[in-house]
């Protein structure tokens, strides 16, 4: 018979956790926050890429209509550019080649591109279905803050509830902690690629040159390295988390936490030249922002790396936590 | 603490051993100093008014809360330790709650197994908890259904999940109505012997009831500890009630020569106290007493083996209330 290890209490924390999440409807709330999210975006973008799409099949159409109902100047608007912007039209010398108008017709993918200035990033990313591209994008701007808002409330709505004592008899902090997060973890994992699933689905149900099984292999190369970025995120929530006594004190801990964190990593780049620069330098290494670029990159030997620089921040934020969590009056 | 200073200061005969414990939250003192030792196999009584630490004193010996200064022991192995207690110490908290959206059954499965219960014993041993505190017909509702009441009685069965060695319960019979909080009190005297069992708790009649043991604590420090015998002088005190007539005390005094004796005229009531010795129950005390009332002509309405824990608790000195005008006593040494 084995006997309880720490590995099978934190299976066991983490299990009850989902379970209890499930029951609770909390993770039904935190699924349908992602979606929506998900789902909103998506339409919104996928709006976009239908224009150019229907822009592309018709030009003179499209021009005809652009030149004979002109929207009314407005505040910032010069006469005879539309709302969405003179990205949105074509010129007419245009090939109206469906893929390369979904791939390369947005202003989205142009800023996708121009961040990287190799050569090698920018034709593996004009490859990729630009939906699964803007899930990425998105997800990288939004799910830390959908982590903070959710996920800094587990550990201690069981301080403030203090069932955490009836736990806290049977098993080691670290344990339950640690449960705690991968039950959190295992979440996240589903919400995410779920969300990308819905971003697909739209793609799909609105854009007539989508193809899934593109899509798909593209969400399934991206999805790992959302994953990958946004687990330190959830580490910063469970220290949070064990460091407060209350659901609404973990969340603002939390959020206060993210933006402690978007400070390090912009504070580099204001100290240029200064002789804290290098200081900051490691600070801003420390974040997950830091290396967010990286895992757009096509090769392994980059992303891999990168990974298991973020797996390591998770485990040192989740540590730091702990270090406090272990003396801390329950 | 260092664990070879808690091996130290743990006797084999004692289950929980605190000694000069102080803990403060901000200015407030919530322990002082307190020494406590809880002797293996009983069952013992944790009184005090509120405030007067025993939630605190529970919470330091099960590691919730970390003090200030002293040591703490439990079973010989040092402070509260996941690690060396699992299994082997099992509390009630008091105000504290289970998952509200997990079933009955759900939690002490949960729970069990963290306490480190085989997958294959689980089943039978949450049976079992779900018997003893007559909570069958619940087993797969949810926590949130449940009356305050059957929430308390979850709390003690997850207590007693496998067979812990030593049992904290913070008033356990809290919200309960009276068959169940009778119940729970057979089921815990039925305990006496076989494990450790520490009770916190206002109702001193249960604590007289159930427990063999008793400490009373006052401002952060027990004023009185031992058996509840010694503590109320059940073996070293009769009270004998008399009806309007004779009070024949010579007599008495007489009979008990060096024994002490008090007439309280207000409340009609002779007190004897004395010395257990070698030849001479509390029983022979009572007969000798009686046959010199009953031949002095006195008419007998009550008799009753030292004070009642109420009593002694009322007595003390930080919690006495202020003395009745006009209760007069008459004691001879």
């Amino acid at each position: 018979m084995f006997g309880p290890t720490p590995a099978r209490d934190i299976g066991l924390v983490a299990g009850f956790e989902l379970r209890e999440m499930l029951r609770s409807r909390r993770a039904l709330g935190v699924i349908l926050l992602y979606l929506l999210a998900a789902s909103f975006l998506a339409y919104l973008f996928v709006s976009v890429l239908q224009t150019v799409q229907d822009a592309a099949k018709n030009p003179a159409a499209f021009l005809a209509n652009a030149r004979t109902r002109p929207d009314a100047p407005g505040p910032g608007r010069p006469p005879g550019v539309r709302r969405g912007g003179p990205v949105f039209a074509p010129s007419p010398s245009d090939k109206p080649s469906q893929g390369i108008l979904t791939a390369r017709g947005s202003i989205f993918n142009a800023l996708i591109f121009s961040q990287f200035a190799d050569a090698e990033t920018r034709e593996s990313l004009e490859k990729q279905p630009p939906i699964v591209l803007y899930y990425v994008l998105t997800s990288f701007f939004f799910v830390p803050l959908l982590i903070m808002l959710t996920s800094a409330e587990t550990v201690a709505q069981e301080h403030q509830s203090r069932g955490v004592r009836f736990v806290a008899m049977r098993t080691g902090r670290a344990e339950f902690a640690l449960g705690k997060a991968l039950g959190q973890g295992a979440l996240l994992a589903l919400v995410t690629l779920l969300a990308g699933a819905v971003c697909l689905g739209i793609a799909a149900w609105k854009l007539s040159d989508f193809t899934w099984g593109t899509g798909l292999e593209s969400l399934l190369v991206f999805w790992p390295r959302v994953l990958a970025y946004s687990l330190p995120f959830l580490g910063v929530a469970a220290f949070c988390s064990m460091n407060s006594a209350s659901v609404m004190s973990a969340r603002v801990f939390a959020l206060l936490g993210l933006f402690a964190l978007w400070l390090a990593h912009h504070a580099a780049g204001l100290y240029t030249g200064s002789p804290l620069e290098s200081w900051f330098r490691v600070l801003d290494f420390l974040t997950p922002y830091a290396h967010q670029d990286d895992l757009w990159r096509p090769t392994w030997s980059v992303v891999g790396p990168q990974v298991l620089v973020l797996a390591g921040l998770t485990i040192g934020y989740l540590c730091l936590g702990l270090l406090f969590y272990r003396r801390r009056d329950l | 603490m260092s664990g070879v200073a808690a091996e130290a200061l743990t006797t084999d005969d004692a289950a929980l051993c605190l000694r000069a414990v102080g803990k403060s939250y901000g200015r407030i003192r919530a322990l002082d100093g307190l020494d406590l030792v809880v002797p293996r196999g009983s069952v013992f009584g944790l009184v005090g008014p509120n405030g007067a630490g025993k939630t605190t004193t529970f919470s330091i010996a099960c590691g919730w809360l970390r003090a200030d200064r002293g040591e703490v022991d439990l079973l010989g192995g040092g402070a509260f330790d996941p690690a060396r207690h699992r299994g082997r110490v099992t509390a009630l908290p008091q105000d504290s709650a289970l998952g509200r959206d997990m079933t009955v059954v759900d939690q002490l499965t949960y729970l069990g197994r963290l306490q480190g219960v085989g997958p294959r014993e689980i089943r039978g041993e949450v049976e079992r908890i779900l018997k003893l505190v007559d909570l069958t017909e619940r087993a797969r509702d949810r926590i949130r259904t449940l009356s305050h009441g059957m929430l308390r009685r979850v709390g003690i069965g997850q207590a007693f999940l496998g067979d812990p060695e030593l049992v904290l319960l913070d008033e356990p019979t809290n919200g309960l109505d009276p068959r169940q909080a009778h119940s729970i009190r057979e089921f815990v005297a039925a305990q006496r012997g076989t494990r450790t069992i520490v009770i916190s708790s206002h109702n001193l009649h249960e604590i007289e009831t159930v427990c063999d043991h008793v400490a009373l604590i006052d401002r952060g420090r027990v004023v009185m500890a031992g058996p509840i015998s010694a503590v109320t002088g059940r073996d070293g005190e009769v009270r004998i009630g008399l009806a309007e007539g004779p009070v024949p005390l010579a007599e008495v005094r007489a009979a008990l020569p060096g024994d002490r004796t008090e007439w309280d005229e207000a409340a009609r009531t002779l007190t004897l106290r004395f010395q257990e010795q070698a030849g001479r129950a509390t029983e022979d005390v009572i007969g000798a007493a009686l046959h010199a009332l009953l031949a002095g002509g006195a008419r007998i309405s009550s008799v009753t083996r030292g004070q009642s824990l109420e009593r002694r608790y009322l007595d003390l000195p930080a919690a006495a209330p202020p003395p009745l005008p006009g209760s007069g006593a008459a004691a001879d040494p």
